[in-house]
């Protein structure tokens, strides 16, 4: 290794005061003054946002692909061609947390993956929610006595739907989706 | 020139399950990949040890949850070995049916996986998942459930195949014949789809053999081992089973040789349904004290979906002493240093989607 940077240098260092002082710089001049248009377009999605917003969240449920295990299988035949989830707004799986509403951790849940499972969750815009895919993911399942596998993804993220079954048919992550939706406040076309 | 090291991984849509990667490049090209396994361990070879025989089924199947039947049959064949049980001539006519069902579902999941990792986004995927679909019917109407089935038992099944099984069989092969037509129009003729398979990821004969790869990878190389003809279980030899045995060695010839095996499950599935006999498949109905343990060190060798899939057991007389699973997918993960060492970056996920990798099956 030739041209290694070294972190130990003063400009690495000083990188993060520089950065807080360039970022300070730019905002000086930046002061939004209140402007006519701008505070009546305000107040009129402020009244529609309520009903408006509830709305797109509700039709739009975008999901992570967080497939860990047997369930991940069982996750992708609910994109494929039999159920077809797009029909009801679930779209394809994202790769990306950022683009995505509603994680769904299909599979066992080891020590080694904790950490990372957080920063995944951390990386998805708010508001986010949990659904744990199957028994593994929603109590340990068959792995209880296992000295690797923690008893359910609720010790470490808040989860919002359970779905049992080992694994849950397809149609049972169709379930709980609408479920969530029921949750989310909005109707939800059986 | 300076080495980047570029990590990938555990969480990739391309990795088929939590594998994680270092790959080391010089420019575009590949000089090492590290992988970097255990975020799927859960103990299965541990947690066994505490179960009665009857008692382990479950955790065998979760092994390999692509082709969870032949991990199945494999543990029930070790057991029987152990107890010395017969199984009776119509339970391994069905056994055979069931488990070629569950390769050609096996392997079209693979099919349909493999061009969503060459960047084919989703239409194959479709066509794959719709076959696959199929098969699952089939087999949840002889087992009553769509993934794991526990439908093995000792000296048989846990049910018979039930009527007009046969003809729904005969009727999906024949429509897969035809699917796998159009397969080959749309995959094998793509110009895109060769470029990106044709001498990619090449291994050769005894490279492939020193590595100790088995199943696809290593018959796509030229070696013709396959445990169904070498060292036949059941029926195979009246079945007058061919493997397939290609020569190139790279990307293009392991796509083919799961194709081609599809068509040859299809064969075996006609001739065994053709020559069931009549009698009981049913094998002994669950009980916590089994039959005494006749060998108390056995070791089976079945051929997975992805190779060579081996038990070793020591036996007590409640429950397995010791097992330990000689994981196909394992061995063949560790030549992926091998097969993608001078390759470009964007080709690793094509040499690893057709090592055909189950993680549940390399950590265990």
């Amino acid at each position: 290794m030739d041209n290694e940077i070294d972190y130990e240098s003063a400009e690495f260092k000083n990188a993060k005061q520089e950065m807080d002082k360039l970022v300070a710089d730019s905002l000086k001049n930046r002061e939004v003054r209140p402007n006519v248009l701008f505070s009546k377009l305000s107040d009129l999605t402020k009244m529609v946002s309520g009903d408006l917003v509830k709305w797109s969240r509700n039709n739009s449920v975008w999901p992570l692909q967080f497939g860990l295990a047997c369930c991940s299988i069982e996750l992708m035949d609910f994109g494929s061609s039999r159920i077809d989830a797009e029909r009801k707004g679930y779209l394809l799986f994202r790769a990306t947390p950022r683009q995505c509403d509603v994680m769904l951790v299909a599979g066992w849940v080891t020590k080694s993956i904790i950490p990372e499972l957080k920063r995944m969750y951390e990386q998805m815009a708010r508001p986010r929610y949990v659904i744990a895919f199957g028994e593994c993911a929603t109590c340990g399942g068959p792995w209880w006595e296992s000295y690797n596998i923690i008893k359910g993804i609720d010790q470490v993220l808040p989860v919002d739907v359970y779905v049992a079954g080992c694994p849950p048919r397809p149609e049972n992550l169709f379930g709980a989706i609408m479920k969530l939706q029921k949750k989310l406040g909005g109707a939800v076309e059986d | 020139m300076a080495i980047t090291k570029v990590n990938v991984g555990p969480i990739h849509p391309s990795t088929h399950g939590v594998l994680r990667l270092v790959v080391h490049l010089d420019g575009d090209t590949i000089a090492k990949v590290e992988p970097h396994i255990g975020f799927l361990h859960r103990g299965v070879e541990k947690l066994v040890e505490t179960r009665m025989y009857m008692q382990s089924h479950p955790y065998m199947e979760k092994i390999d949850y692509m082709a969870p039947m032949s991990v199945d049959d494999l543990y029930v064949s070790t057991v029987e070995k152990a107890m010395e049980i017969e199984v009776s001539e119509r339970a391994q006519y069905v056994r055979v049916v069931l488990l070629e069902l569950q390769r050609i579902a096996s392997h079209l999941f693979w099919v349909g996986s493999i061009c969503n990792d060459l960047g084919q986004l989703f239409t194959t995927f479709m066509w794959g998942f719709r076959d696959r679909d199929m098969a699952l019917r089939l087999l949840e109407t002889a087992t009553g459930q769509r993934m794991f089935y526990v439908n093995m038992r000792l000296g048989g099944l846990a049910r018979d195949i039930p009527e007009g099984f046969g003809d729904e069989t005969l009727k999906f092969l024949d429509y897969l014949e035809k699917r796998l037509r159009e397969y080959e129009k749309f995959i094998e003729k793509n110009p895109i789809f060769i470029q990106r398979m044709k001498d990619i990821g090449r291994i050769s004969r005894s490279e492939a053999l020193d590595l100790g790869v088995t199943g696809q990878v290593l018959r796509a190389s030229g070696v013709s081992y396959d445990v169904r003809k070498n060292n036949p279980y059941y029926v195979y030899d009246k079945l007058d089973f061919n493997p397939v045995v290609l020569q190139q060695g790279d990307n293009l010839a392991r796509y083919r040789a799961r194709v081609l095996e599809i068509e040859e499950s299809i064969r075996l599935i006609r001739k065994a349904l053709g020559k069931m006999p009549e009698g009981n498949a049913l094998g002994m109905p669950v009980k916590l004290v089994s039959p005494p343990v006749k060998n108390r060190i056995v070791s089976v060798s079945r051929e997975n979906p992805r190779g060579e899939e081996m038990m070793y057991m020591v036996g007590d007389p409640q429950g397995p002493y010791r097992l330990s699973i000689r994981a196909p997918t394992f061995i063949n993960l560790s030549a992926l240093d091998y097969m993608a060492r001078g390759n470009r970056f964007a080709d690793l996920f094509a040499i690893m989607g057709t090592l055909d990798l189950v993680m549940a099956d390399v950590d265990r």
